[in-house]
């Protein structure tokens, strides 16, 4: 055990973060249970305690009774500093032991940006990076999360990866591992073939003169050729914590978090999420108030979030708000949407839920041109947007956020300057609400991201914009907006360059990545500490193009790096939809009738729509 | 909730005192704040909310506590919209408390006819404090002291958003002072000032110790306990508990 002494953390930004203690963690005596498990997140703990993700796993892997799962955070820089000057390894929140005395490391890969710091927390603990040079008797590391849909850019760092649900793959990997302890390589083979498991050492990849893919394949026989996703089927009934940490210490998302369904209906051709959570599977309302009131009972929180990737979707929603708002009425409990589609039925949803609690508005139209928002089939029209942002002004609320994308595939100048016209319409939907009804104040901001391509979406194949494109039509915006009522933030930052080129990255770019955290890369999520000259530099000394990752087109018949998993959804389903967007043509909603993805032909056992109520929407 | 007459809610208030033990010692005033009222949440207890579009519960803590240090002897007022026994509050939150808080007794504040009780913040006037210092050397430490102690004023510089940098004299803060050293940690215990009126903090104190008391091991953290904190009553000090 590390004491962790007050002579440090009195040094320290933000102390608690590392003391853990928390309410409703979890405590077991190491010398009963047979698996040591450290989850660990590659952030700083208030960004990592607000992972849904990472609270239910913890819950899953404590429930086993031979396993023990504790907590682990990438510490501060100042925090980092004062441990290695005091030599104290990187500890789990719990035991306060070193993570190196641990069988498994578990990290989760929510944004590219994150890789380096798990490079780092493995340095702390003074475990071998690389994944060829690691001894038998150092701890196990795995990974999951939806960066690990393109695990390759870790290939020689993470040992194997989970593709999937983590609650389904979790407990079969456990069993078969106490069969395993102390014998890495046998675990390693015979896990490889349980269902949405890879084990990057057992495959080999080779490469064409022109550095695409020649072939990926199994190094043996009993090893899959492909690897398939795993979900949970009947999500209604998927373990869930009763009990979640209560941090001391104020958290990102700090308060009850409902999962109400996974995947998503809309399509949207930039999205990742929504193709790789597919099929749509909902939990049933009554189970979800039943979460809600053990969680709020075990947790004290007064503020319930519903998440989901487009929770306006969910097929009881209108009955589910009421009725949490209903049930918790003399605890003054409110409950947020963090992302609602624009329509006039999510501003009625907004109305019922701003009784409780005033709430800021978000509306994500992400493209500024009907035929830029059809390209990537985001499935709004101009007319829905001024719609419900005027029945919003009438509703009393006078600021709204707008969310956009820059640089997305088949974008011209024009639509970006459409961007600015739709929030000048914004405004001018304000000012035909009369006088005495608006709230005073008009503010709108206008935000707009960078867009970068992601594996499995149908704008897999196309090229980044380059920078200086983005650059260019940034400008564009800032000057084509008229009203001053709108307020413009962007970001021109050479970081969206870097997590293209991560993002559909092969083996090659684990060797930069290695290289940049040895130069001294972490954070890099962080503005203040990410540093592009020293991935410049990397990138040159393993004398690999960042171009050829990020801005190169690539034909529907190369090798992509991640091809050898299969998600469910067809390749040619995908090539149809990026043909489509060329044609600006739309693809319905699947909730209007089956788009043929194959998700339902290809794994048999996922109905879609499974737990969903027809007769409500 | 009891609705009494004309619609009017009982509002029955409580002093509640409890400990902010030491290995919760880096939790910040606010972050404590949400944690307490999390565990009244917990305790299903029918705490008083005020109106307004974000109601609030009625918990104000009588006196913030510093990061770092930590405490036997913290109070708050909480308002119920129902008159129950103290025990049982005491026993129910201590049934929800994290580890690093615990209840250690609660008092009905019971009011008086024609006058207004009031609230814990505004009536403090002083607090108990051990503080621990880590030594360099410990080497004739009684005549360095004698004669800091023999110090008519004790004067450091005082930042403060309000009136910027001010010189205070200290001293006349101090109403006790002790101290004892053993295994090079020095232990002091005082009594000083605290509250609205007069207030001399803990850590403004140990800054001065630490400027002229070179002994001190600077580069170590400073060990601050509040023991207790007083109000006067019939001018004489008494512990919150036992004022009401």
């Amino acid at each position: 055990m590390n004491k962790i002494s007050d002579d440090i953390l009195f040094k320290v930004e933000k102390p608690a973060r590392y003391i853990g203690g928390e309410l409703n963690c979890c405590y077991k005596d190491i010398d009963k249970i047979d698996i040591r498990f450290a989850f660990c997140f590659p952030d700083v703990y208030e960004v990592g305690m607000s992972h849904l993700g990472s609270r239910i796993l913890y819950h899953v892997l404590n429930e086993r009774a031979d396993t023990y799962c504790e907590r682990a955070f990438a510490p501060w820089p100042d925090m980092e500093k004062q441990m290695r000057d005091n030599n104290i390894a990187l500890y789990a929140l719990e035991s306060k032991d070193s993570l190196n005395e641990f069988d498994f490391l578990g990290f989760t890969l929510q944004y590219e940006m994150s890789y380096t710091n798990i490079l780092n927390m493995l340095d702390m603990s003074g475990i071998t990076i690389r994944a060829s040079k690691r001894g038998d008797d150092e701890p196990i590391i795995m990974a999951g999360g939806p960066c690990a849909y393109n695990p390759e850019p870790l290939y020689d760092i993470v040992d194997f990866f989970e593709l999937g649900d983590g609650e389904e793959i979790m407990n079969e990997v456990l069993d078969v591992y106490k069969n395993y302890k102390g014998t890495k390589k046998e675990f390693l083979r015979e896990i490889s073939k349980i269902r949405g498991v890879y084990v990057p050492s057992l495959y080999e990849v080779s490469y064409n003169e022109d550095n695409t893919i020649r072939e990926f394949k199994p190094k043996y026989d009993d090893v899959p050729r492909s690897v398939k996703k795993r979900f949970v089927v009947d999500f209604d009934k998927a373990s869930f914590p009763e009990k979640i940490v209560v941090p001391y210490t104020e958290i990102v998302h700090d308060r009850v978090i409902l999962e109400t369904f996974r995947g998503c209906t809309n399509g949207c051709r930039f999205c990742q999420a929504g193709m790789i959570y597919r099929p749509v599977r909902e939990k049933s309302t009554a189970t979800l108030i039943d979460e809600a009131d053990k969680l709020l009972k075990s947790t004290g929180y007064r503020e319930i979030s519903l998440s989901s990737l487009s929770i306006c979707d969910y097929s009881d929603i209108k009955n589910l708000i009421t009725t949490l708002i209903e049930k918790n009425k003399e605890d003054h409990v409110s409950v947020s949407l963090p992302s609602i589609r624009i329509n006039s039925f999510s501003v009625d949803l907004i109305k019922e839920i701003q009784k409780v609690k005033k709430t800021g508005i978000t509306f994500a139209p992400e493209a500024g041109t009907q035929r830029m928002r059809d390209i990537i089939n985001k499935g709004v029209t101009e007319e829905q947007v001024l719609e419900a942002v005027s029945s919003v002004f009438a509703s009393g609320w006078s600021a709204i956020k707008l969310y956009f994308m820059v640089g997305l595939p088949y974008e011209t100048l024009e639509d970006v300057r459409g961007i600015a016209e739709l929030s000048d319409k914004v405004a001018g939907e304000y000012f035909k609400i009369p006088k005495e009804t608006r709230k005073r104040g008009l503010r709108i901001t206008t935000s707009t991201a960078i867009f970068v391509p992601k594996p499995f979406t149908p704008f897999q194949w196309v090229p980044q914009s380059r920078m200086e494109d983005v650059v260019e039509k940034i400008k564009a915006v800032k000057y084509a907006i008229k009203s001053k009522a709108v307020t413009y933030n962007y970001h021109e930052s050479i970081v969206s360059y870097l997590e293209a080129v991560m993002a559909r990255g092969d083996r090659r770019i684990c060797d930069v990545i290695i290289k940049a955290f040895e130069k001294g890369a972490k954070f890099d999520g962080w503005g203040e500490y990410f540093d592009f000259e020293i991935w410049k530099e990397a990138m040159e000394e393993c004398n690999v193009s960042g171009d050829f990752y990020a801005y190169r087109a690539r034909s529907y018949d190369e090798v992509l790096p991640w091809d050898f998993i299969d998600i469910g959804v067809n390749k040619e389903y995908l090539i149809n939809e990026n043909e489509k967007a060329k044609k600006v043509q739309l693809t319905q909603n699947c909730k209007d009738g089956c788009t043929q993805c194959g998700v339902n032909v290809n794994f048999k056992e996922g109905t879609c729509f499974k737990g969903a109520l027809f007769n409500q929407v | 909730m009891l609705i009494l007459k004309k619609g009017r809610v009982l509002r029955v208030r409580y002093l509640i005192k409890y400990s902010k033990e030491s290995e919760i010692k880096f939790v910040a005033h606010l972050d404590l704040m949400r944690t307490i009222q999390k565990v009244i949440k917990r305790s299903e207890l029918p705490i008083g909310y005020s109106k307004g579009f974000n109601p609030h519960m009625a918990v104000s803590i009588a006196q913030p506590l510093s990061v770092g240090v930590h405490s036997n002897g913290e109070y708050m007022d909480v308002v119920l919209n129902e008159d129950i026994n103290e025990e049982y509050i005491m026993n129910k939150m201590n049934e929800n408390t994290p580890r690093g808080i615990e209840i250690l007794d609660v008092v009905k504040v019971i009011p008086v006819e024609g006058t207004k009780k009031k609230q814990a913040m505004a009536i403090i006037d002083a607090a108990r404090y051990t503080i621990k210092f880590k030594c360099t050397n410990i080497e004739s430490i009684k005549e360095k002291m004698d004669d800091l102690c023999a110090l008519d004023e004790w004067n450091i510089i005082k930042t403060s958003k309000k009136s910027g940098e001010k010189l205070v004299n200290i001293k006349q803060f101090i109403h006790e002072f002790d101290y004892n050293v053993e295994n090079f940690v020095m232990c002091i215990k005082v009594l000083i000032s605290c509250g609205s009126r007069d207030n001399l903090s803990a850590s403004l104190l140990t800054e001065y110790l630490k400027q002229n008391l070179e002994f001190i091991n600077k580069e170590t953290f400073v060990d601050i306990t509040r023991e207790e904190m007083y109000a006067y009553k019939d001018e004489k000090l008494v512990t919150l508990s036992e004022f009401f």
